[in-house]
């Protein structure tokens, strides 16, 4: 024991706490399955429980009626299973129906908060478009996911919120301990709740969630469990209500635009002279990228992707205006597709006054926020494939020379701010956010790496700024935008494993890209919501690459400033380790000061990342200062929207 | 461009901006003093105003909202600036130019690498005017 272990143990400092790490930190070593840490003579090693391996491998059992028959929490289960619930992040609570999904042989995963990991669910949904679900045991468990809940809410994620609810037979008794109501809480941010009390029913509220969680504009669902119905026992079907096939108590019909109306929609895209079509996250969800990019390449209109995920048009594409900011006031045709969360004229940067065509799966959010010349109820990828199908061949040579232009001249501002921000980290030996977004991205496209690989996400304040200008989607799925409506500081790192998990199971669009690593930006402020949760990337062995701007400040410092007695409560210690607390959960750290030494711990953790399935946390140090335009010009200013760095709509 | 007191200083940093010259030199931040001095050479017409109206939309609504009152408090303090009397910078055409070139304070970004031509600077301070109470506008100049 060297002398920074010669301390108090009984005393709960900071210090206390950080220097056993740095003691096991410094004879670190990384192996294979298991063992994160050598130990020193006196500290046991870091690793992997070797039941986790052990209980992952195991068959599925789902429930039976017969015999004992099925418990409620079974019955639901079973109908998760059928539905292809793609997967559970949970914190132990509500373990009846937890146990009951993860035996039917859903992927399941365990962490370290309900809020992290109702962040992990919505992460791997947005990467892949399908229903996940998560839990947490009631009262507490519960309200730390309200966060989560709502930025899922926002950002229209089918996401299946599970939580146990005590007893129907202790309501209004504040029996025992964690009483509470729990669907007035979610009132806002979900499309459908239902407090379950009819333990035969349990099947139909079943179906009712999926229902809604497949159907329309999605949205998260909440279904709480009394013990009463996750403990009620079925030794026969036919006790249970409405117990069919998802055949028959659900359709996957989705509503076809009339003719008429598509016709009259090509005629004014058709007689527009620069066109532009907003894909928002309605095109993901209905998987509707292909005929989106072949009806832009017949007739030559701009895309511009919107939503919680990016890359469903590519932003590499001659006819993509996510790098083109300056060019959306040219437009003068607006068109919405999928577009779930409407912003008002203003919001985006279009002309106010521009013509606007909106096509969406439900008629009642026609015309709120922007007036629309033409509304059009339908189902995205339907309308898509008509317009692919119908609209004439056409060439737009001015459109497309003023996309490029555009393009051309938000890369130089971009290369402009890396340019004074590459002087600034060299005057201050620390790293200027421009830099570190500059740095990620040469890493992950300019480099040896397939651009098309990697899924990142970003977050943070400052961090999200610049490194949203930067990081870019090539293809659909490929950029989670952490913070999008909401604007949730701090659920990134945590989404980004549960997007990393989908990533290592190759769901959906992620399949070509079966195993790769993910990267995940953010900052000293947000990391403080999910650091705990590098222990959860560690045990399921989700390779993630954090990479973590520490100001030693809530981004928003400059609100105190000119503010008496107010500086204090908007700065953290300076210099502080998340490199160290990393090494602590079981993944690797690097800090670094310099772009050079960024670069360098780039490439180690991504070999870390793909040969050892390790996940690091990159502490990259700067300073507070640099968001000041003033004295670090630029400062920070927000993106344009729609397009690359949007968050809002 | 006319000057209210000539002085060598002055002629450099005008000439070098209506030059529109890229240089680290051109780049320089404008000092308080100097800013002051500025006159703004695009009249205030509504023309100018409506063309500021444009980069306004673009680049400011984020912070300081679509009416200018920054009543958007995810925003790190914007200033509102529909009231000049809560100003921290200055109110002169020369300090907001400054301002909106170089930055402000501690959030307030510098937009000189993104509104690039000096004109448009000087339409959005017209804009910005336009935002003020009435008593304190300046006078339109209709051309």
């Amino acid at each position: 024991m060297n002398d920074k272990t010669k301390f108090d143990k009984n005393i709960p400092s900071r210090r206390n706490f950080l220097a056993p790490i740095g003691a096991g930190a410094a004879a670190a070593a990384m192996v294979k399955h298991g063992k994160l840490f050598a130990a020193t003579a006196s500290i046991p090693s870091i690793r992997i429980p070797k039941e986790v391996a052990g209980t992952l491998g195991e068959e599925p059992k789902a429930g039976s009626f017969d015999g004992k028959g099925m418990s409620g929490a079974e019955v639901f289960a079973k109908l998760c299973k059928e539905e292809d619930l793609a997967a559970l992040f949970c914190c132990p609570g509500n373990y009846t129906v937890i146990n009951a999904i993860a035996a039917a042989g859903v992927p399941s995963y365990g962490g370290r908060t309900e809020g992290a990991m109702c962040a992990a669910a919505d992460g791997f949904s947005r990467v892949t478009g399908e229903v996940t679900a998560c839990s947490g045991t009631e009262g507490p468990g519960f309200t730390h996911m309200i966060m989560n809940i709502a930025s899922a809410h926002a950002a229209r994620t089918p996401l299946l919120v599970l939580a146990s609810n005590m007893q129907i037979a202790g309501d209004d008794r504040e029996a025992f301990i964690q009483t509470g109501y729990q669907q007035p809480i979610t009132t806002g941010m979900k499309k459908y709740g239902k407090r379950l009390t009819a333990p035969n029913r349990v099947w139909e509220y079943g179906a009712y969630a999926f229902r809604n969680l497949k159907s329309g504009v999605p949205g998260p669902v909440h279904l709480d469990f009394p013990g009463e119905v996750a403990r009620a026992r079925f030794t026969d079907s036919s006790k249970l209500t409405d117990f069919y096939d998802k055949s028959k108590y659900r359709s996957d019909s989705r509503p076809h635009p009339s003719r008429k109306e598509v016709e009259k929609a090509m005629d004014l895209i058709n007689r527009a002279e620069r066109p532009i079509f907003v894909a928002g996250q309605g095109v993901f969800q209905r998987k509707a990228w292909d005929a989106l990019k072949e009806a832009a390449e017949k007739h030559e209109f701009a895309v511009v992707t919107s939503g919680p995920i990016r890359g469903h048009f590519p932003d590499d594409h001659r006819l993509s205006a996510s790098l083109s900011p300056d060019a959306l006031m040219s437009a003068d045709l607006v068109v919405f597709v999928g577009q779930y969360c409407m912003p008002s004229p203003g919001e985006y940067r279009f002309n106010p006054d521009v013509k606007v065509i909106r096509v969406h799966p439900v008629a009642e959010d026609l015309g709120r926020n922007w007036p629309l010349e033409l509304g059009i109820v339908g189902d995205e990828k339907v309308f898509l494939e008509m317009v692919a199908t119908d609209l004439p061949r056409k060439k737009r040579d001015a459109w497309v020379n003023e996309l490029a232009a555009a393009r051309q001249a938000s890369e130089k501002t971009n290369l402009d701010h890396y340019e004074l921000g590459l002087k600034h980290s060299r005057a201050t030996n620390h790293i200027h956010p421009a830099v570190m977004a500059k740095e990620v991205h040469d890493f992950l496209y300019r480099g040896d790496i397939d651009p098309r690989q990697t899924v990142t996400g970003s977050g943070g304040w400052t961090s999200g700024l610049f490194a949203g200008r930067w990081l870019r989607a090539f293809r659909a799925g490929q950029g989670v935008v952490c913070a999008y409506q909401y604007g949730a500081i701090g659920p990134d790192l945590a989404m980004m494993i549960g997007a990393g998990a989908a990533v290592q199971r190759g769901v959906g669009p992620q399949a070509p890209y079966k195993g790769a690593p993910v990267f995940v930006v953010s900052s000293d402020a947000g990391i403080a919501y999910s650091l705990f949760e590098l222990d959860t990337a560690a045990k399921y062995k989700i390779p993630v690459v954090a990479v973590i701007y520490n100001n030693n400040s809530w981004g928003m410092w400059p609100s105190a400033v000119g503010s008496a007695r107010s500086m204090h409560m908007y700065l953290f210690q300076e210099n502080l380790r998340y490199d160290k607390m990393a090494e602590g959960l079981g993944a690797r750290g690097e800090y670094v000061q310099t772009p050079e030494e960024l670069r360098e711990a780039l490439k180690r953790s991504y070999q870390a990342a793909t040969k050892e399935s390790a996940s690091t946390l990159i502490n990259v140090q700067a300073l507070k200062e640099f968001t000041s335009g003033k004295d670090y010009p630029p400062g920070i200013a927000l993106p344009p929207e729609p397009g690359v760095g949007a968050f809002a709509h | 461009m006319a000057l209210e007191k000539p002085c060598i200083v002055l002629l450099l940093i005008i000439g070098r901006v209506a030059a529109g010259v890229q240089s680290d030199q051109q780049d320089a931040p404008l000092s308080a003093a100097d800013a002051r001095k500025l006159k703004n050479p695009v009249p205030y017409t509504k023309k100018s105003i409506a063309q500021g109206r444009g980069n306004f939309a673009r680049y400011c609504t984020g912070c300081h909202g679509q009416d200018g009152k920054a009543t958007v408090d995810v925003v790190a303090d914007a200033t509102d600036l529909t009231d000049p009397s809560v100003w921290r910078n200055g109110t002169t055409d020369g300090e907001i130019f400054r301002s909106i070139r170089d930055g402000a304070g501690a959030s307030m970004p510098a937009f000189k690498s993104q509104i690039r031509q000096e004109e448009d600077l000087w339409h959005l301070v017209n804009y910005i005017h336009s935002l003020w109470p009435e008593s304190k506008r300046p006078p339109l100049q209709e051309k």
